[in-house]
């Protein structure tokens, strides 16, 4: 593509690099990890300390890869804290009430989430609803869906589901009993995303929706397609999310998940994406996931008071808007400087 | 005079409601319609209701969106009912700074009230409601403490986390007792408010609580959902087989569970009865002026172990649990 978006990291160089927006959150990250290593000893700094806080990390990681394309291209998706619980009472009600073969029950699931991503696209596209809006009527609609069905179909709001050794071990082991496979996806999905975003033309795309979004219709930029794909894409990821669930805790509720909402934002924008859109990397969003699960962990094997831990997270999340912002301004006047 | 007409005209009607042919419409406050406890004792009341919705009555369920917010949110439905011109109203203590003033405006509207799941005789006495329904947490929490510490486990922790809630603090208070009077002491493991439903935020939590105190046992959990993620917390933290698990409330993976022998025992306060005979009580007063002069109609707990689980499986596929 010849567009040439002016903000985001397109320019590569070694003195753009030490003043990419990632460096406050590289600062985060050994801060926060030196904070609680020193409080929580040995135990944290070892095996079981790192598979503790991965565990949870792959699994809010996966949503917040995502959540934060959509941030960079301008959305947002609140939608993701009602796929959980519905993809994967879906996957249960089909494998476990229904008694149909895993993988289909794993597609139905998975199905959920892109169908729920498609209709976001479709109504954030086609009408002027912001997406904030849009996805916070759709989690309701979505939420009150789930618990309809549950309770019409199995006349309880949970159901439980035992899976076959295979399925288990793709979805649901505990490596070494424990470190979760969910690692190995999230690591997956990050390669995915990290291709999609900064190798593949289409990651230009992207920032070009959050940076201008006419300018971007005018270049030739598909957006409609391209908003669309980007909800189905994080629907998908919110959907695999509570598959995983139910092959690791044998029974899906159509409570919980919402926790997963504000935990990705929070980890997306730790990790230096720009909350107006335009701006952000694979890279910080992964870094900021770290930094966000390492507070969260870190709290109980520095035992700590776990409030101490959202006090942790609430000035992180400052700071890092505040120190994020001040590494743009340097990465900007760089490169001002430059030309 | 305009007030003493108010009042005046306000008996007047009050004496022709009640003395005419009459149905009551009862207000339920309680959880998240999706929790899945609550969706038992929704459908305890759902059923009582049904002799009073052949009486030309109804019952309306009243359950606050999440329980991020729950004594203002649960307070704010209480208000709800009143505005709603309930005839009588139940409803649990859960926090009782938030929720007193207004279950007192219920008393001093002339509405028949009964306090059901959480608060006890106490908050029943305190609040001037009819009678209390429920299983007394503190005994629910001293049941699990004392069969583990019976059982030889004594060294506990109380997986709390919904910290601030009355009952859940009551839970782990019993556990605590219950565990001191078999000679064992226990402690509580408190989880930040965002781990609330989310299995694998209180598994890590747990299994990272009993690697850092390797004495612990023993372990109490406060739901059924709660129960299941720390069993995993325990299998991750390689503790299988030395840490035991009591948990409040069953559901058919708890049940196999303590099939299985992963986990020591479940409690039971027999939700579907609160709401059942909460509903019960308030329907034939409104209607006969009955009393049930028993006070503290008690639900639980009962416990589920390996000796009687084939049975509470049986009550289950029969529907009465």
């Amino acid at each position: 593509m010849s567009t040439q978006s002016s903000s985001g990291p397109a320019g590569f160089s070694l003195g753009a690099l030490a003043r990419r927006p990632e460096t406050g959150t590289v600062i985060g990250l050994l801060v926060v990890y030196t904070f609680f290593a020193v409080l929580g000893g040995p135990v944290f700094m070892g095996a079981p300390g790192w598979s503790s806080w991965l565990n949870i990390a792959a699994e809010v990681g996966i949503i917040a890869l995502p959540v934060g394309l959509l941030m960079i291209s301008g959305e947002f998706d609140m939608s993701v804290g009602a796929v959980v619980p519905a993809s994967s009472m879906m996957t249960a009600m089909l494998a476990g009430h229904y008694g149909l073969p895993a993988m289909i029950a794993i597609c139905g699931g998975l199905g959920v989430g892109l169908l729920v991503g498609f209709v976001n696209g479709l109504i954030i596209t086609r009408t002027t609803i912001p997406s904030l809006i849009a996805t916070i009527g759709m989690m309701f609609a979505v939420m009150g869906l789930t618990l309809g069905f549950a309770v019409l179909i199995k006349g309880s709001t949970s159901v439980s589901y035992v899976p076959d050794p295979l399925t288990k071990s793709l979805l649901g082991q505990f490596i070494n009993g424990m470190f979760s496979v969910s690692i190995l996806w999230w690591a997956g999905f990050v390669a995915a995303y990290f291709w999609f975003l900064h190798i593949s033309p289409i990651g230009n795309w992207v920032f070009a929706l959050g940076g201008e979004k006419e300018s971007a219709r005018n270049a030739g930029v598909p957006t409609n397609k391209l908003t669309i794909g980007l909800f189905m894409m994080s629907g998908f990821s919110a959907a695999f999310v509570g598959v995983a669930q139910v092959m690791t805790y044998q029974q899906a509720q159509v409570a919980g998940g919402q926790s997963f909402i504000f935990n990705s934002i929070m980890c997306v924008v730790i990790g230096g994406v720009l909350l107006t859109g335009g701006a952000g990397s694979v890279v910080g969003i992964v870094l900021g996931t770290m930094t966000f699960t390492i507070v969260n962990q870190g709290i109980f094997f520095a035992s700590l008071d776990p409030n101490i831990g959202s006090i942790i997270i609430g000035v992180l999340l400052l700071v890092a808007v505040l120190s994020n912002d001040t590494f743009r301004a340097l990465a900007l006047s760089y490169a001002t400087r430059k030309k | 005079m305009t007030r003493n007409f108010k009042v005046l005209a306000v008996s007047a009607i009050a004496a022709l409601m009640a003395s005419s042919a009459f149905a009551a419409d009862i207000f339920v406050i309680g959880g998240k319609p999706d929790d899945p406890f609550w969706s038992r004792v929704k459908k305890g009341a759902e059923d009582a209701g049904l002799v009073a919705q052949a009486q030309g009555g109804s019952v309306t369920w009243l359950g606050p969106q999440n329980y991020d917010n729950l004594g203002p949110d649960a307070a704010e439905l209480i208000r709800q009912a009143i505005d709603q011109g309930a005839d009588a109203i139940v409803g649990p203590d859960w926090v009782p700074e938030a929720m007193d003033p207004e279950f007192e405006a219920v008393v001093a509207a002339g509405i028949p009230l009964v306090i059901y799941n959480a608060g006890g005789i106490e908050a029943a006495d305190r609040l001037g409601a009819m009678n209390y329904v429920g299983a007394v947490d503190y005994k629910s929490g001293y049941a699990g403490g004392e069969y583990l510490g019976k059982a030889g486990h004594l060294n506990g922790a109380c997986v709390n986390t919904l910290p601030g809630a009355a009952n859940i603090e009551a839970f782990c208070n019993g556990f605590n007792d219950g565990l001191a009077a078999a000679g064992g002491t226990g402690s509580v493991l408190q989880l930040p408010a965002t781990a609330f439903g989310d299995s694998t935020a209180v598994a890590q939590a747990v299994r990272a609580h009993l690697i850092q105190n390797p004495d612990i046992d023993a372990l109490f959990a406060i739901g059924d959902q709660d129960t299941n993620a720390s069993i995993s917390g325990i299998q991750q933290a390689g503790k299988t087989g030395s840490v035991h698990v009591c948990g409040m409330n069953f559901n058919d993976s708890i049940l196999a569970n303590i099939q299985q022998g992963t986990q020591a025992c479940a409690i039971d306060q027999q939700g579907y009865q609160q709401g059942f005979f909460a509903v019960s009580i308030l329907n034939n007063n409104v209607m006969y002026g009955t009393t049930i002069p028993t006070r503290e109609i008690l639900t639980g707990p009962g416990v589920i172990d390996s000796n009687n689980v084939d049975l509470v499986i049986e009550g289950v596929k029969a529907g009465a649990r």
